[in-house]
């Protein structure tokens, strides 16, 4: 199985690397709805947007904009 | 013909100062034959000093070819029998050889370290034909004539042979890591690709790797989190203050739009004044590792080129011996006398004589020893040169934090001052330097600013002008730079103070990492993931700093070179064994990564006509010409197209045009000096340039007609 982003080797959707981001995008969403109170596709748009996001993770970000699934 | 004493010295710089301490005039003969020079001074004999050109002799493979691994068998030789260009090496031999045939008595003089002991010792065993035992060792930490007259004076009686042992086995550990890893990589590459790329890792460059990885990683599958910050601001007897509220983040939105609208426009009340007064203690004297950390944030110098610098000063006798751990200035070193002397010199003057009026001179020390020389120290002496401007900034800054160490504590005075602002806390914060201490001599190098504030009471109302949220995200970790990375390195206990410089240089040379703050590139990242996957060891931390303690052992005497090489090759084969079983596998993820970064290095930025492709340079399959085209071109979207220079070599350069903003490709031809060069024809700067030539050839031409 390839990576949906970058084609290297992948046990489910994402290689390695981008599982980690996937993980760590999942998880900061509870942080952001309590801090600012915002649905999935906002938060979504608001990390792309974001200075601070690692490219890896606005990869999966971008991917997951496209897609409706998690 | 006279015999003489042969004293064999690390380098020229040394052996020319050696001469010339030790000579009764001060003025050695110097003779040059070959292009080797050489110093014949009189003591009380005929002294000839001889300098090395640092080492002489290397580890080599006893079978020699390169086409395979592993390689267990190894000897020392002559380094120009191992590695491309460095024939003077053999005529450095051959003079040596000659000079030692007609010597009575032979005297080290090398630098007192490890790498400084080797180089002595293979020159007495190899090239002076087993003088090693026989010969007598000068230890000094300066090139002061006072200190080298010491040492002559008074030699030690045999060289030390324990460091030699830890020498002799960090070289050839490394080698044994080094050449065999490093073969594995560029052969798994080679073979699987048919193209050439010198691959490299080794005992602590890929630690050294791995630590940058796991920052890369971090940062990149970083996601921010949101907080806030009430920003405000108070005015006081005609001054505007900023203050800062009790809470330093905020995780809720509307909870800060709820503060600033309850604090906005309203009238405060100074609650408390906390005045507290504290010692800040004089700093410790530079190690090489502090040195290099202060002058990279100070001048933004890499640890290497500090090293380089300090190099130079210590071999102009301006410091003392660079290389050390020691964060200790004993007496002997005679602090008196240094002050007296560099009070010479107009600026430390009056610094100096502070200090001097004092009774007792104390420095602070830390705690780390190192038991060839002392902490960095300036010698006293004043330069018989003009320095570069940035070998007079670290001699200024070692000279004064040599000062600096001697100095009081410094006595601060913090203010912290509470105000409430309906039924919430700002707190306005002063800071004041009371008692300058040793910061009067380290003045230029202290980066903290006084906040004075006016007199004010308990019970004093007072105006909040501005209430402010501030929308901020928590930040991924830092990258690491030069300086912080060789501050790790030495945390976590790998390589030694004289080679962390020069691996970190090695991961840029290899294109595994980028940039100042530090970014690893693919290939990095690859040959991480590579190493992880078929031999974890060879990253493994835990692995290079036991060998790092074991070779330790050996300089104090408590351990055994041999054991320590079985140890190193009973790791190393079955590691390799297993690499040679994936070679296919492994050849195939290398020369994949060596493609991409390669493809990554003729990027040159985004292409300014479509917006999503990239610009790179690429070569026409039927002219072979090159030129820089758009990625989008093979998707049939954009037709962006410019000419290049065709001569010389042209690279990305990273950075943007100032006027138009395109990227800019910097072009270089072998034997002038490279340009910039920005492939936008309609470009503002070359409009101005043709029209200033332009100018330029009218004014000629009436200068012409006038004359």
């Amino acid at each position: 199985m390839k990576c949906r982003i970058c084609n290297r080797e992948a046990l489910k959707k994402y290689c390695e690397l981008h599982e980690k981001a996937h993980k760590n995008i999942v998880r900061k969403y509870d942080d952001w709805k309590r801090a600012a109170d915002i649905s999935w596709k906002e938060y979504l748009n608001e990390i792309v947007k974001n200075p601070y996001t690692g490219s890896w993770a606005k990869e999966v970000a971008e991917q997951l904009m496209k897609n409706e699934d998690r | 013909m006279e015999k003489y004493t042969l004293i064999v010295t690390e380098k020229p710089d040394a052996a020319q100062r050696i001469a010339q301490a030790l000579d009764h005039t001060g003025k050695p003969e110097k003779v040059e034959k070959n292009g080797v020079p050489y110093f014949l001074a009189h003591r009380d004999r005929k002294l000839v000093v001889v300098p090395a050109l640092g080492h002489l002799y290397t580890v080599v493979h006893e079978r020699g070819g390169r086409n395979y691994y592993p390689v267990f068998s190894f000897r020392w030789a002559p380094r120009h029998l191992a590695e491309r260009g460095v024939k003077q090496i053999r005529v450095w031999i051959e003079m040596i050889s000659r000079l030692a045939s007609d010597a009575e008595e032979f005297l080290d003089a090398c630098d007192y370290d490890l790498e400084g002991s080797l180089i002595g010792y293979c020159i007495l065993k190899y090239a002076c034909e087993n003088k090693e035992g026989v010969a007598k060792r000068m230890k000094f930490s300066t090139l002061t004539k006072s200190e080298l007259e010491k040492a002559y004076d008074e030699p030690l009686p045999q060289l030390n042979f324990a460091l030699i042992e830890a020498g002799k086995t960090r070289h050839e550990v490394d080698w044994l890591y080094g050449v065999n890893l490093s073969r594995a990589l560029t052969l798994a590459a080679n073979r699987w690709s048919g193209r050439y790329t010198t691959l490299s890792t080794g005992r602590v460059q890929g630690p050294t790797l791995k630590f940058l990885v796991g920052r890369e990683r971090a940062i990149q599958c970083f996601v921010p989190t949101p907080y806030w910050n009430i920003k405000a601001e108070v005015e006081l007897k005609g001054s505007t203050y900023e203050v800062e509220y009790e809470r330093k983040e905020i995780e809720k939105r509307a909870e800060a739009e709820a503060i600033v609208e309850a604090c906005k426009g309203k009238t405060g009340e100074i609650r408390k004044i906390d005045i507290k007064k504290f010692q800040q203690g004089p700093p410790i004297p530079f190690d090489i590792g502090a040195l290099q950390t202060e002058a990279y944030s100070l001048f933004g110098y890499t640890p290497r080129r500090t090293a380089g610098i300090a190099e130079r000063l210590y071999l102009e006798a301006l410091i003392s011996y660079p290389r050390t751990s020691s964060q200790k200035l004993p007496p002997i070193i005679n602090y008196r006398a240094i002050l007296d002397a560099l009070s010479r010199e107009t600026v430390y003057k009056n610094l100096a004589s502070r200090l001097l009026e004092k009774e007792e001179l104390k420095p602070r020390e830390g705690t780390k020893e190192d038991p060839a020389h002392p902490a960095i120290y300036p010698t006293g002496n004043l330069p018989e040169r003009v320095l570069s401007d940035p070998e007079k900034r670290v001699w200024d800054l070692i000279v004064r934090r040599f000062m600096a160490v001697f100095g009081e504590p410094a006595i601060k005075q913090s203010i912290k001052v509470c105000i409430e602002v309906n039924g919430h806390n700002f707190y306005l914060r002063g800071r004041q330097i009371l008692k300058e201490g040793w910061m009067h001599f380290y003045k230029p190098y202290i980066r903290t600013e006084e906040v004075l504030l006016p007199p004010i009471e308990e019970g004093e109302r007072i105006q909040l002008r501005q209430v402010t949220r501030e929308d901020k995200f928590t930040k991924p970790p830092p990258r690491y730079n030069p300086s912080s990375l060789l501050k790790k390195m030495e945390e976590e206990g790998i390589g030694t103070k004289a080679t962390r410089a020069d691996i970190i240089e090695t991961l840029y040379s290899r294109r595994y990492i980028m940039d100042e703050r530090i970014v690893v590139t693919e290939l990095g990242f690859d040959i991480i993931d590579i190493l992880r996957q078929h031999c974890p060891g060879v990253i493994s931390v835990e692995l290079t700093r036991e060998l790092e303690e074991k070779m330790e052992r050996i300089q104090s005497n408590s351990g055994k070179r041999e054991d320590t090489l079985v140890e190193a090759v009973g790791l190393l084969k079955p590691l390799l064994e297993e690499f040679k079983e994936r070679e296919e596998t492994i050849g195939e993820a290398l020369s994949n990564a060596i493609k991409k970064a390669r493809m990554q290095e003729r990027i040159i930025g985004n292409c300014p006509n479509c917006g999503t492709g990239k610009l790179m340079i690429l070569y026409s399959r039927k002219t072979r010409k090159r030129f820089i085209g758009c990625t989008n071109y093979f998707k049939g979207i954009c037709k962006t197209s410019f000419p290049l220079p065709q001569r010389g070599t042209a690279k990305p350069m990273g950075k943007n045009c100032s006027s138009c903003g395109w990227p800019l490709v910097r072009v270089q031809i072998r034997g002038r000096r490279p340009w910039r060069l920005c492939f936008n024809s309609d470009c503002p700067l070359k409009e101005e340039r043709r029209k200033r030539n332009e100018m330029q050839n009218l004014q000629q031409g009436s200068l012409k007609k006038i004359l």
